[in-house]
C-alpha cells in the first residue's frame, strides 16, 4: 500500500469499513511510515470533530436546487456513485471554506523577519503550521474527492507524490545537517508548495 | 448592501435558455465598462475578447447535455454552460466566444476546456482543471491556475500570478511583478524584463531568458528542477546562486574568465557594478548562468 492509498482509505479505516486484508495492509504500511503516522496524528482531532457532527443536515429548501446541481454526475452521461455520506460532504464543504480562508490568511502573512539566531525556531514553527494546514486540507480533499473526475484525482495524486518525495528528501538532508538555513528554507518551501497545491485541489471540489 | 442589490439584480435578471443538441448561441446584453463578469464553461473552449463597446456579446455552440445561461445588469453579469442533470456532457465539446468591455474584470472557470483571453486591460482570474490557458495583452492583474494544462501569458501585465501542477508555464515579455509556481511543470520566461519575479517549482525546470533593470529582483527556488539563466553579459546585478547537491556554472561573459563550476558551494558575486538582485536556491538542481546577445 502506498502513502496515497493509505490516505485514501483513512476514512474507511476510521469507520472500520475496510476488509480484514485491507486493514492489515493499512496497518502494515502505517507501522513502517513515519510520515503517514504524522499525517494520522494530525488528522485525528479533525476526524473526531467530523464524527461528532450531526448525521443529517436538512438544507433550506431554496438552497437545495443549487447544491443538488453541484452534486450531479459529470462526464459522458454516466451517473456517478457517491460513496461518501451527505453529512460528510456537507462537513467537508464547511471545512474547505474555513480552511481556504485560514490557509490564505496564513500564506499571506509570509515568513516573519527577525534575528538570525531565531531563524531555526521560526522555520520549525512554520513547518509545524504548514504540516497542520496540509493535514487539514488533505482530509477535506479526501472527504470530497468523489466529486472530482478520476483523471483529475490521478493528476492530484501524481503531483502530491512529487511534492512528498521532495519534502522527504529535503527533511532527511536537514536531519543530517540541523540548523542549515538553506535546507530549512527549502523544507519550508516544499511545505508551502504542498499546502498551496492542496488548497487549489480542494477549491476544485467546490468550483467545478 | 450594494453587493446584495447587485446579487438580487442578477437573480431577477437571469434568463436561462434551454437549447437542444449543438444549438448555436447568439446573445448580448448591455453592461458597465468596468463590470465584473463570471463565465463558467466546464466542458468546452472559452474565448474572451476585449472590445470597445459597453456590451457583452456571446456566440458559440451549446453541445448536447448542456444548458446556456446568461444574465446581468449594471456592473455584474454571469454566463456559461451548465451540465444537464440527467445526461451530463461530453468533455471537450462546446464553444463560447465572449466579447466584453476592455476594462472588465473577468472570471473564467473550466474543467477540461481551454481558455483564451485577449484584448483586455482590466483583470482576469482564470482556472481550469486540465485545459490549457492562454492570455494575451497588458492587464492590471492576471491570475491563472491549472492542474495539468499548459499556461501561456504574453504581454506586459502589471501583476501576474500563475500556477500549475504538471503543466508548462510560458511567460512572453513579462515586465511587471510576477509569481509563477509549478510542481513538475517547467517554467519559461522569454524576452523577460520583469520589475520583480518569484518562481518556484518542485521538479520543474526554470528558464529565464531576458534582461534585468538595475532595480529588478529575481528569485528562483526549485527542489530538483534545473535552472537556466540567460542574461546579457553587461547586466548589472548581484548574484547569490546555491544548489545544495547540484552544480552552479557561471559563464556570463564570453570575454571574461573561464566558466567556473562549483558543486555544493554558494556563489556570490557582482556583475556590472551591481543593482538588480538575483537569488537562486535549489536542493539538487543544477544552476547555469550564461550570457546572451
Amino acid at each position: 500500500m502506498t502513502c496515497a492509498e493509505l490516505r485514501a482509505r483513512l476514512d474507511a479505516y476510521a469507520r472500520d469499513a475496510l476488509s480484514r486484508s485491507e486493514a492489515s495492509r493499512f496497518e502494515e504500511h502505517l507501522n513502517g511510515c513515519a510520515e503517514c503516522q504524522a499525517f494520522l496524528e494530525a488528522a485525528e482531532p479533525r476526524l473526531a470533530r467530523t464524527e461528532s457532527l450531526a448525521r443529517q443536515i436538512e438544507p433550506a429548501p431554496d438552497l437545495w436546487p443549487g447544491i443538488r446541481s453541484r452534486l450531479l454526475p459529470r462526464g459522458a452521461g454516466s451517473r456517478r456513485r457517491f460513496l461518501v455520506p451527505a453529512w460528510m460532504l456537507a462537513a467537508a464543504a464547511v471545512l474547505i471554506v474555513a480552511l481556504s480562508s485560514g490557509v490564505t490568511f496564513f500564506l499571506s502573512r509570509g515568513p516573519a523577519s527577525g534575528p538570525a539566531a531565531s531563524a531555526s525556531i521560526r522555520a520549525a514553527e512554520l513547518e509545524a503550521q504548514y504540516a497542520s494546514a496540509a493535514a487539514d486540507l488533505a482530509l477535506a480533499l479526501e472527504a470530497a474527492r468523489t466529486r472530482l473526475a478520476p483523471a483529475t484525482v490521478a493528476t492530484i495524486e501524481r503531483n502530491l507524490a512529487v511534492i512528498d518525495s521532495a519534502l522527504a528528501e529535503s527533511r532527511r538532508a536537514l536531519a543530517g545537517d540541523p540548523g542549515n538555513a538553506t535546507l530549512e528554507q527549502l523544507v519550508v518551501a516544499a511545505w508551502r508548495q504542498k499546502v498551496e497545491f492542496l488548497r487549489r485541489a480542494t477549491a476544485l471540489t467546490t468550483e467545478l | 448592501m450594494r453587493r446584495l442589490a447587485a446579487g438580487l439584480a442578477i437573480l431577477t435578471a437571469i434568463a436561462v435558455t434551454g437549447v437542444a443538441a449543438q444549438q448555436k448561441i447568439a446573445r448580448r446584453i448591455p453592461i458597465a465598462p468596468d463590470a465584473s463578469i463570471r463565465i463558467q464553461n466546464l466542458p468546452g473552449t472559452t474565448r474572451v475578447i476585449g472590445w470597445d463597446l459597453d456590451t457583452i456579446a456571446v456566440t458559440g455552440s451549446a453541445p448536447a447535455g448542456t444548458t446556456f445561461y446568461m444574465g446581468g445588469a449594471g456592473r455584474v453579469a454571469k454566463l456559461g454552460l451548465e451540465s444537464d442533470e440527467k445526461t451530463g456532457f461530453v468533455p471537450g465539446t462546446g464553444l463560447l466566444e465572449v466579447r466584453v468591455p476592455r476594462g472588465a474584470r473577468v472570471w473564467v472557470k473550466s474543467a477540461v476546456g481551454s481558455i483564451e483571453v485577449e484584448g483586455l486591460s482590466g483583470e482576469v482570474d482564470v482556472a481550469s482543471a486540465s485545459g490549457s490557458i492562454r492570455i494575451t495583452g497588458s492587464l492590471r492583474l492576471v491570475t491563472a491556475e491549472t492542474m495539468e494544462g499548459d499556461l501561456e501569458v504574453s504581454g506586459g501585465s502589471q501583476l501576474v500570478r500563475v500556477r500549475t501542477g504538471n503543466g508548462k508555464i510560458v511567460l512572453f515579455r513579462p515586465t511587471g511583478d510576477l509569481t509563477a509556481s509549478t510542481v513538475a511543470g517547467p517554467v519559461q520566461l522569454l524576452d523577460a524584463q520583469p520589475a520583480s519575479a518569484r518562481i518556484e517549482t518542485v521538479s520543474g525546470a526554470v528558464t529565464y531568458d531576458g534582461t534585468l533593470d538595475r532595480r529588478a529582483s529575481l528569485e528562483i527556488q526549485t527542489h530538483s528542477g534545473e535552472v537556466d539563466l540567460r542574461l546579457p553579459p553587461s547586466v548589472s546585478a548581484e548574484f547569490d546562486l546555491y544548489s545544495v547537491g547540484g552544480t552552479v556554472l557561471v559563464a556570463l561573459s564570453p570575454k571574461g574568465p573561464a566558466p567556473k563550476a562549483a558543486k555544493g558551494k554558494p556563489q556570490f558575486f557582482t556583475a556590472g557594478g551591481g543593482g538588480a538582485n538575483v537569488v537562486v536556491r535549489s536542493f539538487k538542481g543544477n544552476i547555469r548562468l550564461q550570457g546572451r546577445d
